[in-house]
């Protein structure tokens, strides 16, 4: 042994003494650069869960799990991402991607565990030290992975559209409809809002692969009128639709029409049509409106004998005789109806439930009924002189202007109301060449018309004059002229919570004579047609049924939907019901099929 | 700078001159000009710094896009000098005449695009991605995710749900297309 080797453990001894070379950690602060791309931070509450992340990430480091307390929030799915930092390269693809702008990275880059395990966690929902920084990567102001203005549709111009019924909105070209489906980023948030719940990112990713037939099949699973909803939906789809909450929402309802708009229907047989499999059962369904129609397709595939019995001379219920042809022109809705007709459905027009048919008679020759009979009957404004012949209802108008006949509205004319009659009524007026007042008893921001309706009336230059109470109606001893008079409103706070509520204002009145004034504030049902024997059976509310599950009543027979059996009254809902209603009646005709194995 | 760019624009046939940002000034030359470009612009122009070289690819039309941005330490303007050059069999003159440290951006340039330089020093060494067996990560139809798929393992226990079908399973499991 040399004497070095003797030595060593103590000049090894001797260090001990010494000030260490190496340094206790924490060394010392040394944050991230200002935008370091460190941990994430989401904001929980703004994250609408819709999956983006997870899916532009490269690295399959994010999954989406559920959390509890986001769950059944509208347009959110309930989902939350969840890192692993097993997997992630900080790339911040993620970060740039993010619909809802909720997810961001802090600039902390240290997280020390004894568990590797640990390094996976759900951003903003465990407690993590840096959710609150500041520093970190944002997106930029105005960067976008996807374009964030939807693509300009071609429109008549306010001007142009007065001058006739033409339709005011032209359609995407192939080349736009391409651009805008390149938006939509495929998450499907948009599918629980939607009434029919349709296949909107599947129909869309169809556009962009130029296949129509395949996104004409995929619309057909849920909504026999295509070509209806993509001109005139309340799409709710896009209210929800991710893109909108930094950007505008896609247009999904026009990607729809465009999709219809480039199959010719003498091809819908070829692509659509599946073999049809009678099962002997007759089901009746009354009315020919989208809630009836839609009952009468879903169930003929599913192999019944179907006659839908329609008080009208054609179909199309309201969407006929109420929805203007400037906005859903005739032939659009006649592709729709041609085909439900051509896959078998019998529809017998001209036939009154109640009078030319009776309705025990329905009850007892089928198997099961189906009602979808719509509202029809105008609200009063139950104020003196309403039923001076001079005031007409927005549905008569409309339903003359449909069939061809000259309303006889004259030159001068104030609508009473403030939803999409109203508004249609009113423009379908200007077009008739009459001025147009519309009077609303609350704010126009109260309007229940659609926002793009609202607008549209203005630019054709209806008059909108808002918190304006009708009180009396007067006759003026001209057979061509009413006047009408009305009061100013003030909006008082409900004391309860409630929306405000429209004061008249006594010491503001005013008088104007028109032409004729159009009453539109809202519709009724008529159930008559159903006896009494039976009316008593059903849970008929004010003049709304109540259906249960699969829009059964309470006979069960009986299923019934659209207008007169939900609270949303549009062509969507509508078809939905009928559709469900199809589901429940193959499932109380046909239980074996449905039997748990 | 104007004049100088009208100069190069008769010399060099320069195009699609922008200035991206204050003082920062792209514009594109013919593969065939480069070389004699840059060195005018180091030599003549005062542009004597290399920034760096990167790339761009631009699979839809076929061609990657070099970029060469230089410096003038003089009055600090920067010029990105852009050429297109075809992705297949992809190769470009060396600049490591110019500034030795070129061979390194070049180097990189392989290996993550697969771009050859003929002459650039040490082209054949692993730069970053040591056994790397496939192709440059950086063209576009590498498919990183399909990569990290086969590569790595997952951790246990992990599942992700999709947010339609969730929301379908919560709240309408009776309705949709499949109903
Ligand atoms: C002016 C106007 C504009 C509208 N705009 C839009 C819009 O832009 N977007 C939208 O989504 N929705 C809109 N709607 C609402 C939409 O038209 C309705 O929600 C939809 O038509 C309801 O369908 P339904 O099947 O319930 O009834 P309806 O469409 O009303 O159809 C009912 C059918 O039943 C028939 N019927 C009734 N009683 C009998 C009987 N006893 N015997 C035989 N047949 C009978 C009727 O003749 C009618 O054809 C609008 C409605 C109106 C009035």
């Amino acid at each position: 042994m040399s004497l070095k080797d003797l030595l060593s453990p103590f000049f090894v001894w001797q260090r001990a003494f010494e000030k260490p070379w190496t340094n206790m950690r924490p060394i010392e602060e040394r944050p991230g650069a200002p935008a370091y791309r460190g941990f994430h931070i989401n904001l929980a509450d703004s994250c609408i869960g819709c999956g983006s992340c997870h899916t532009i990430c490269q690295n399959e480091a994010i999954d989406m799990v559920p959390v509890e307390e986001f769950s059944g929030r509208p347009g959110d799915s309930g989902l939350r991402p969840r890192f692993d930092y097993g997997r992630c390269c900080w790339c911040a693809l993620c970060v740039d991607i993010c619909t809802a702008n909720s997810l961001h990275m802090s600039n902390e880059y240290t997280w020390l565990a004894r568990d590797p395990t640990d390094y996976h966690f759900t951003a903003g929902v465990e407690e993590k030290p840096w959710q609150d920084s500041e520093l970190g990567y944002h997106r930029a102001e105005g960067y976008h992975l996807y374009p964030p203005k939807r693509i300009d549709m071609d429109m008549l111009t306010a001007d142009e559209s007065v001058q006739s019924f033409d339709e005011v909105v032209n359609g995407y070209s192939e080349e736009q409809a391409k651009l805008e489906a390149d938006r939509c980023v495929e998450c499907g948030i948009c599918v629980a809002t939607c009434p029919a719940h349709m296949d909107v990112p599947d129909y869309i990713r169809s556009i962009r692969d130029g296949d129509f037939e395949t996104g004409l099949q995929l619309m057909y699973r849920t909504n026999p009128f295509p070509a209806t909803c993509g001109r005139i939906c309340t799409h709710r789809c896009e209210e929800v639709c991710p893109v909108g909450i930094t950007g505008q929402p896609i247009a999904i309802r026009w990607l729809k029409r465009f999709i219809v708009d480039q199959v010719d229907s003498i091809d819908y047989a070829r692509i659509l049509d599946s073999e049809i499999i009678e099962n002997g059962h007759k089901v009746a369904v009354i009315g020919a409106g989208p809630g009836g129609l839609s009952a009468a397709y879903y169930l003929r595939k599913k192999g019944y004998s179907v006659t839908v019995y329609e008080s009208q001379e054609t179909g199309g219920g309201m969407l006929r005789y109420g929805v203007p042809s400037y906005r859903l022109p005739d032939d659009a809705l006649d592709k729709d109806i041609d085909y439900i007709i051509s896959v078998g459905v019998d529809i017998r027009y001209n036939t009154i439930i109640g009078k030319d048919v009776m309705f025990e008679d329905l009850l007892g020759e089928y198997d099961a009924i189906f009602l979808s009979t719509g509202l029809s009957v105008p609200s009063s404004m139950r104020i003196n002189g309403e039923d001076h012949p001079r005031v007409l209802s927005g549905l008569q108008v409309l339903a003359d202007v449909a069939r061809g006949k000259d309303p006889g509205i004259g030159r001068k004319v104030a609508v009473i109301g403030g939803g999409n009659v109203a508004m249609d009524a009113a423009r379908v007026s200007r077009r008739l060449g009459a001025d147009v007042d519309i009077l609303y008893r609350r704010r126009i921001s109260e309007m229940p018309a659609d926002p793009e309706e609202i607008k549209e009336s203005q630019e054709e230059k209806c008059n909108l004059v808002e918190k304006a109470i009708p009180v009396e109606i007067m006759d003026t001893g001209s057979k061509k002229q009413v006047t009408i008079k009305w009061g100013e409103a003030e909006m008082v706070q409900d004391p309860k919570g409630g929306r405000p509520r429209p004061v008249l204002q006594e010491d503001r009145m005013h008088t104007e004579t028109y032409d004729c004034i159009i009453s539109a504030i809202g519709q009724g049902s008529n159930l008559d047609f159903i006896t009494p024997a039976v009316q008593e059976q059903l849970a008929i509310e004010w003049g709304k049924f109540t259906p249960g599950e699969y829009q059964r009543s309470e006979l069960e027979k009986i299923f019934v939907g659209g207008d007169v059996a939900n609270r949303t009254a549009d062509a969507i809902s509508a078809i939905e019901d009928g559709h469900h209603a199809a589901r429940g009646i193959d499932r109380f005709l046909k239980p074996g099929a449905y039997a748990e194995n | 700078m104007n004049t100088l760019l009208d100069r190069l624009a008769t010399d060099f046939g320069i195009y699609d001159i922008s200035d991206r940002k204050p003082a920062i000034t792209t514009l594109k030359v013919e593969k065939q000009q480069a070389e004699r470009l840059i060195r005018e612009l180091r030599d003549r122009e005062g542009y004597t710094h290399l920034n760096f070289i990167t790339c761009i690819d631009y699979i839809e039309q076929g061609i990657f896009t070099l970029v060469y941005m230089l410096h003038n330490y003089g009055d600090k303007s920067t010029l990105g000098v852009e050429v297109d050059i075809d992705r297949e069999n992809a190769e470009m003159t060396s600049i490591h005449t110019l500034w030795a440290q070129a061979w390194t951006y070049q180097r990189e340039l392989r290996e993550m695009f697969g771009i050859n330089f003929p002459g650039s020093p040490r082209q054949e060494e692993d730069f970053c991605l040591e056994g790397w067996d496939d192709i440059p990560p950086m063209r576009r139809e590498f498919n990183t995710k399909t990569y990290s798929t086969e590569t790595f393992g997952h951790r246990e226990g992990r599942v992700s749900e999709d947010p339609r079908e969730h929301m379908k399973a919560q709240l309408y499991p009776t309705r949709g297309g499949d109903n």
